[in-house]
């Protein structure tokens, strides 16, 4: 994805030609859903969020000030709607409480079905306090890069480390013998 | 568990947009071009107006007040009348002063309301 090909698309969309959304559209369609889907876990939820996330970006592009790249900016956009949307409407009902450790623990020592052990990990996310599931999902969807999901989240960069120590230790206390042995990449 | 897998299992999962997204996108982008400019209140005409009204309500106040303490005997100053206030007091009362705050009261709520109804549309 070319920089220069959302910098020529967005001076022609600030020009009166609309058409040329299509092409900034098209390029940022599928990380931008699937960073949505992490909200979620819902995928029409997920295409609705992103939609809503392309026509405000449409409306505001005018305010991208050109200091950050636009991907950055779309990014950041984009992740302050999804917050506030799931902050709105959360996104599973599910009580923490109810994400259930199997019961068998031959299981997770002989080895428990991955497609369980998954969920379990995913459910207990999606039941984590606001501000330290929005950490762990976008540290994880910008491949661990922590600066990168700082400034999504517009957080000073410790602030983001303490969250994300805080959501692991959360999970593990939720799912201790899922999660036994953590070992961090900015740890080590 | 470590955060390779932790990264896995929140990130095994990559969905793709269903084959309408961008058209779909595309079609709300065209919709919200296309619809007009929200239209901004006439401040410059309106506030000669709230400017009177909010003169009139003041007046309406402290004649209100003037007349629910009793009255202190004062000075009086050469040159002043002391029967100065009431009479306008009265001339007020006379031409329906009440009526017209009452009146201009219900304008600027109905404005203020209706600033609010189109700031919360846009």
């Amino acid at each position: 994805m070319s920089a220069s090909e959302d910098e020529a698309d967005v001076a022609k969309v600030l020009a009166g030609d609309i058409s040329a959304f299509e092409g900034i559209v098209r390029r940022w369609q599928s990380p931008l859903i699937n960073l949505a889907y992490r909200f979620c876990w819902d995928r029409a939820r997920a295409e609705e969020m992103t939609q809503e996330a392309f026509l405000r970006a449409y409306r505001a592009l005018g305010s991208w000030r050109h200091d950050a790249a636009f991907s950055t900016w779309l990014f950041a956009l984009a992740t302050n709607l999804y917050r506030s949307e799931v902050r709105r409407i959360p996104a599973s009902t599910v009580s923490l409480d109810d994400v259930a450790e199997p019961r068998d623990q031959r299981a997770v020592d002989g080895g428990l079905e991955d497609q369980d052990r998954d969920r379990a990990v995913r459910r207990a996310v999606l039941r984590l306090p606001v501000k330290y599931r929005e950490t762990l999902i976008l540290f994880y969807f910008h491949g661990m890069d922590i600066p990168t999901a700082a400034r999504d989240l517009a957080l000073p960069e410790g602030t983001f480390k303490a969250r994300l120590f805080r959501a692991r230790e959360i999970l593990r206390g939720k799912l201790p013998r899922l999660l036994m042995a953590p070992r961090l990449k900015e740890e080590s | 568990m470590r955060d390779d897998d932790l990264d896995r299992i929140l990130n095994r999962e990559e969905i793709l947009p269903s084959s309408g997204f961008v058209d779909s996108v595309m079609d709300a982008v065209r919709q919200e071009a296309a619809t007009p400019p929200p239209i901004p209140f006439p401040w410059k005409r309106a506030l000669p107006g709230l400017f009177v009204a909010v003169l009139v309500l003041v007046s309406v106040l402290v004649s209100g007040a003037a007349r629910l303490t009793p009255p202190v005997p004062t000075p009086q100053l050469p040159g002043t009348s002391a029967f100065a206030l009431p009479s306008l007091l009265d001339a007020a009362r006379f031409v329906g002063v009440d009526w017209i705050v009452l009146v201009l009261l219900l304008t600027l709520t109905s404005v203020v309301f209706s600033m609010r109804l189109t700031g919360a549309k846009a």
